[in-house]
């Protein structure tokens, strides 16, 4: 994964609705946005906003009704399109509900054999995922994946998806349900990906991991677009996370309070400890 | 979602608010006399009882067709079988096939009846939620607890099933999201291919069902279900003078079709 460059990320008036009984039901309507190679988004919203929908029509796993998802630049039909969408990396929700192999190790090989790379190159990125998330391979790959703890499920569903080596990494509400110490183990797992290179889009209800991980952020409303681009802690921008039921960040509100400039406000504790000592 | 076969469309017409017993009574026996009369005016007379209650019901074409299309391959399969070997004088032959008007008339017949047949059912089950035909089968079931037979846990049995049904095919659909975003190809191969494919997704399935069955049980002893007790009912069934007049039309129809 060390080699990676993140893959750009474009959508252009993206609309898309679930059939139901009587009509449709409008999930995303007419959204625009991009993320650059190897920056990351936080894609925040109220549950049923549509975030979930999002990711999964960027993954391709639904076709949008109209517009475009654009992965570095090329349009759906495009050449090399399907090359592309198997460079994006899509963790649901509870991903460890998905576990099914009888080992861990087999587990995580599942993508990569489906990309039909040969036996050896798979084992590597078996192992080096597995070694990412913190599972090394040799305590953990011949473990059965509903041996181990909720955490180290979590992580292990993420290497599953990691050893596919993905360009662009989707992640539904990775931090659901999780211990502070998974939690702040699967931040520290994500933002190596993001030094790394990797882009990252991440739906999330918790706006200071957002703060912690994501360099702009998008703000989904009833499946439209409330806000998109570079954080923004003015007037609106507070006003705008209030409607969407968020709150500002633990760090962006303690620099205002200290009366400091809060878009210059720290990502993380230490790098707060640093700034106040 | 697409519908599944005949499933329950919500509504608020006449037929969706009959009390499901009347319906599933007059289902019954307009099927029994369905199949006790064999003459294509009786079965003219039960279709049109069967149209006129659909157009009442106020299901979509659309719905209804989704939900009925499976079931021609049915009627088709019936038909071809009983062409290709009724008895008759042929008046067409190949290899082991004979083909007779009295077989064509005999096939049309049967496949016929079974288009009415499920037409009548899909009305029973398209405007009746599947708890209420259950509650309404556990009160018809009733004289059957005097045989020690089970019928409120059968019922309860029933509904619980029916009631996890949409959440299954919630977790199917999402679990087989999660694989195919993993690569997972459920739609090619010979059938040993794609019934290895799907381990991937029954694994996971069975696993959050048996989790599911565990907690729900112990949920329902938190809440001191016990077996063996006349239970009562939040949503009483209750039968009015509507569900007086769908029986009565039920054997006027019943009768005409017979006569006819």
């Amino acid at each position: 994964m060390s080699d990676a460059r993140g893959m750009a990320l474009a959508c252009r008036e993206v609309d898309f609705s679930y059939e139901e009984a009587r009509a449709p039901i409008p999930a995303l309507r007419g959204l625009t946005f991009e993320v650059g190679s190897g920056q990351s988004l936080a894609l925040l919203g109220a549950s049923g906003s549509g975030k979930s929908t999002l990711l999964q029509v960027i993954k391709g796993l639904d076709p949008p009704e109209a517009g475009d998802v654009l992965l570095d630049g090329s349009p759906a039909g495009a050449a090399g399109y399907a090359e592309l969408r198997r460079q994006v990396g899509l963790v649901f929700q509870t991903p460890e509900l998905q576990l099914f192999a009888a080992s861990a190790r087999e587990d995580v090989a599942f993508g990569p054999r489906r990309l039909g790379w040969p036996e050896a190159d798979v084992a590597a990125a078996v192992d080096e995922a597995l070694e990412l998330v913190g599972l090394p391979p040799d305590r953990f790959g011949g473990r059965h994946p509903y041996a181990l703890s909720g955490g180290e499920q979590r992580r292990l569903a993420l290497a599953g998806v990691l050893a596919m080596r993905p360009r662009l990494l989707l992640l539904d509400e990775p931090f659901v349900s999780l211990d502070p110490a998974t939690r702040r183990e699967l931040a520290k797992i994500l933002s190596r990906l993001r030094a790394d290179g990797v882009t990252l889009v991440l739906a999330t209800h918790d706006v200071d991991l957002a703060w912690a991980l994501c360099d702009q952020l998008l703000v989904l409303d009833a499946g439209r677009a409330a806000a998109a681009g570079p954080w923004d802690f003015g007037e609106s921008g507070r006003e705008l996370l209030a409607a969407s039921r968020l709150r500002e960040p633990f760090l962006v509100e303690l620099w205002r309070r200290l009366g400091r400039d809060p878009s210059a406000a720290p990502r993380t504790a230490a790098a707060a400890a640093v700034a106040l000592r | 979602m697409r519908p599944a076969i005949a499933q329950y469309y919500p509504g608020e017409s006449v037929i969706h608010r009959l009390d499901a017993r009347a319906k599933f009574v007059a289902v019954t026996a307009l099927t029994i006399a369905l199949f006790v009369r064999d003459s294509f005016a009786g079965l003219a007379v039960f279709a049109a009882a069967g149209v006129v209650a659909y157009v009442l019901s106020g299901v979509p074409a659309a719905w209804f067709w989704r939900a009925f299309r499976p079931l021609l391959w049915l009627v088709g399969l019936t038909f071809l079988a009983q062409v290709l070997f009724a008895p008759g004088e042929p008046f067409f032959s190949f290899w082991i096939f004979h083909f007779s008007w009295a077989g064509l008339e005999f096939a049309a017949f049967l496949s016929l009846r079974l288009l009415v047949l499920v037409l009548i059912g899909s009305v029973l089950t398209l405007t009746t939620p599947p708890l209420a035909l259950t509650d309404g089968l556990a009160w018809l079931g009733r004289p059957l607890r005097r045989l020690h037979v089970p019928t409120d846990e059968l019922a309860l049995m029933v509904t619980i099933a029916l009631r996890f049904i949409p959440t299954l095919l919630v977790e199917l659909d999402q679990i087989m999201r999660a694989q195919r975003a993993r690569g997972a190809d459920f739609g090619s191969g010979g059938p040993l291919k794609r019934a290895r494919a799907l381990v991937p997704v029954l694994t996971p399935l069975f696993v959050l069902s048996f989790r599911r069955a565990d907690e729900l049980a112990l949920a329902m002893e938190a809440r001191c279900y016990r077996p063996g007790v006349v239970r009562t009912r939040l949503h009483p069934l209750e039968a009015g003078a509507a569900d007086a007049v769908l029986l009565v039309l039920t054997v006027a129809v019943i009768v005409a079709g017979l006569l006819v």
